[in-house]
């Protein structure tokens, strides 16, 4: 690696350790309790769902919790950045109105963020193992590849999002219906397996199907994912990143018109 | 050209050319930027600057004065990097240490020090080299205790001083203050007059803009009217200023 470039990668690294330290500080706050708001959010949001999916379908599915937690784990950072993402630029106004940085940084701390969240909340997944005896297999090698993807995915919703926190701040709360609706048109609540008819072909379609499973097959039928499975939420991502990443670069020298 | 700022050992010199920043409104009276353009119809437009023309050349300082809506704000925007011109060519050389924000650029739930931490980074330095700076800037801020308290308890007067410590610290080649001496007591001021010194002396150049006219005079020579966004009188303090008085 040559100087000149070991030295952007650092620039780039000390500017998301700062964007992202100070994030965490102004949105979790700080001291003990910041850990525990962090890991109890997911639980809340698993114990929420989990209590729907027994009054809609009672609990004689197996292992009911761990396969909802499949989904609510990685739907929490791909949430929680949106939400982040969003009001993101608002945020730091007075650093952008202050002086001139790597603005494209911006959704990237967004995500890091929140992603330092997800890793926490990973540990909801070895408990219900546990819980529910579902044994390790080597199809849980496929899980760093399917935490990939989900960081992936993530960081490109971060940029629409932040767009249209700056663009129609009013739209926010439209923006987290519209995640939380795409949510349940993809098998969060239930496996693919118990999904019948059109939707059953359908429901591929939504990025977060294929993730939803992969997780799945990694942690809770011990199998390798197909390759739809990984495809399809990467392809959304890789698109979604081609798309309003330039957009969004040629929006941000105009930033400090839209915040001052 | 419009060159980001770098760090350069040859001075500083800032150059506007004809420089305009226009601002766009939808018909509810919201900003509207080229890319937003796309979704929302442009019914009204104004200029924050028009046809402003400036060299700075190593050790000047530039005392920006004008009514409140002048453009004073706008166009060290401009100088920082923070708002790009629509029209004309801009240079701006060498490192620059900004207080332009009514904030000082401070986030206000995070102490003293993570804002110095977070500002120092963002300003160009390393992250260890910000770390290393960290004692100098809480001496040189005066904070004290409160250096580790978060800074929505600090008066304006701290959150400058905060702020200039931090400017202090990345030793800056293009010094920009606005209306920084209103915020800031006499003892503090006299800290400011020597960073504004001291970076001339180095070959920088300080432009700051405000309303009191005895401070800005002492720390820059020369002096811009700003009406409307444009420049309507250059040159030495001592002629402005009167000139702009009694207008």
């Amino acid at each position: 690696m040559s100087a000149g470039l070991r030295s952007r990668v650092r620039r780039t690294l000390d500017l998301l350790h700062v964007l992202t330290v100070s994030d965490i500080r102004v949105r979790y706050g700080r001291g003990r309790l910041q850990a525990v708001k962090w890991v109890a959010d997911p639980f809340a949001a698993l114990g929420v769902y989990l209590l729907l999916i027994i009054i809609l379908f009672g609990s004689g599915t197996e292992a009911v919790a761990l396969s909802l937690a499949c989904a609510i784990v990685p739907f929490q950072l791909l949430l929680a950045t949106v939400i982040n993402g969003a009001g993101a630029v608002n945020l730091r106004s007075s650093i952008i109105l202050n002086m001139k940085f790597p603005g494209v940084l911006i959704p990237a701390s967004a995500m890091v963020t929140e992603s330092i969240a997800f890793i926490a909340t990973l540990s909801i997944l070895p408990v219900l193992m546990i819980v529910y005896q579902v044994g390790v297999t080597f199809a849980i090698l496929w899980l760093p590849v399917a935490i990939a993807i989900t960081a992936l995915l993530a960081l490109a919703l971060a940029y629409p999002a932040t767009l249209l926190g700056i663009w129609y701040p009013d739209l926010a709360p439209f923006v987290v219906s519209v995640a939380r609706a795409a949510f349940f048109l993809a098998p969060g609540l239930i496996a693919l397996d118990a999904v019948t008819g059109v939707a059953r072909d359908l429901l591929p379609i939504n990025p977060l199907t294929g993730l939803f499973e992969m997780y799945r097959d990694a942690i809770l039928y011990g199998v390798s994912p197909e390759a739809w499975e990984l495809l399809v939420p990467l392809g959304a991502a890789v698109l979604i990143l081609l798309i309003t990443v330039p957009f969004y670069r040629r929006e941000q020298p105009n930033l400090a018109k839209l915040v001052g | 050209m419009t060159a980001a700022p770098q760090p350069t050992a040859a001075g500083a010199v800032a150059s506007l050319d004809d420089v305009g920043v226009r601002f766009d409104f939808d018909h509810l009276g919201r900003v509207v930027t080229p890319g937003l353009s796309r979704f929302r119809r442009i019914t009204a437009s104004a200029w924050g600057l028009r046809h402003v023309e400036l060299r700075l050349d190593p050790g000047e300082g530039l005392a920006l004065v004008g009514p409140t809506g002048s453009g004073k704000t706008t166009l060290l925007r401009v100088l920082a990097a923070v708002v790009l011109p629509d029209e004309g060519t801009y240079e701006v050389r060498g490192r620059v240490g900004s207080l332009l924000a009514t904030d000082a650029g401070l986030a206000s739930l995070l102490t003293g020090r993570e804002n110095a931490e977070l500002l120092g980074v963002l300003a160009g330095l390393t992250l260890e080299e910000t770390r290393a700076q960290m004692e100098a800037v809480d001496a040189r801020s005066h904070l004290g205790a409160a250096f580790d308290r978060p800074v929505h308890t600090y008066s304006q007067g701290m959150r400058a001083r905060l702020g200039l410590s931090v400017v202090q610290a990345i030793e800056p080649d293009v010094l920009l203050l606005d209306e920084v001496f209103e915020a800031l007591d006499h003892e503090y001021r006299a800290v400011v007059e020597q960073l504004a010194k001291d970076v001339r002396a180095r070959g920088g150049v300080v432009v700051a803009a405000g309303h009191d006219h005895h401070a800005l005079e002492r720390v820059c020579p020369r002096a811009a009217w700003l009406e409307e966004g444009r420049i309507r009188l250059e040159g030495p303090f001592e002629e402005v200023i009167p000139a702009y008085l009694a207008a």
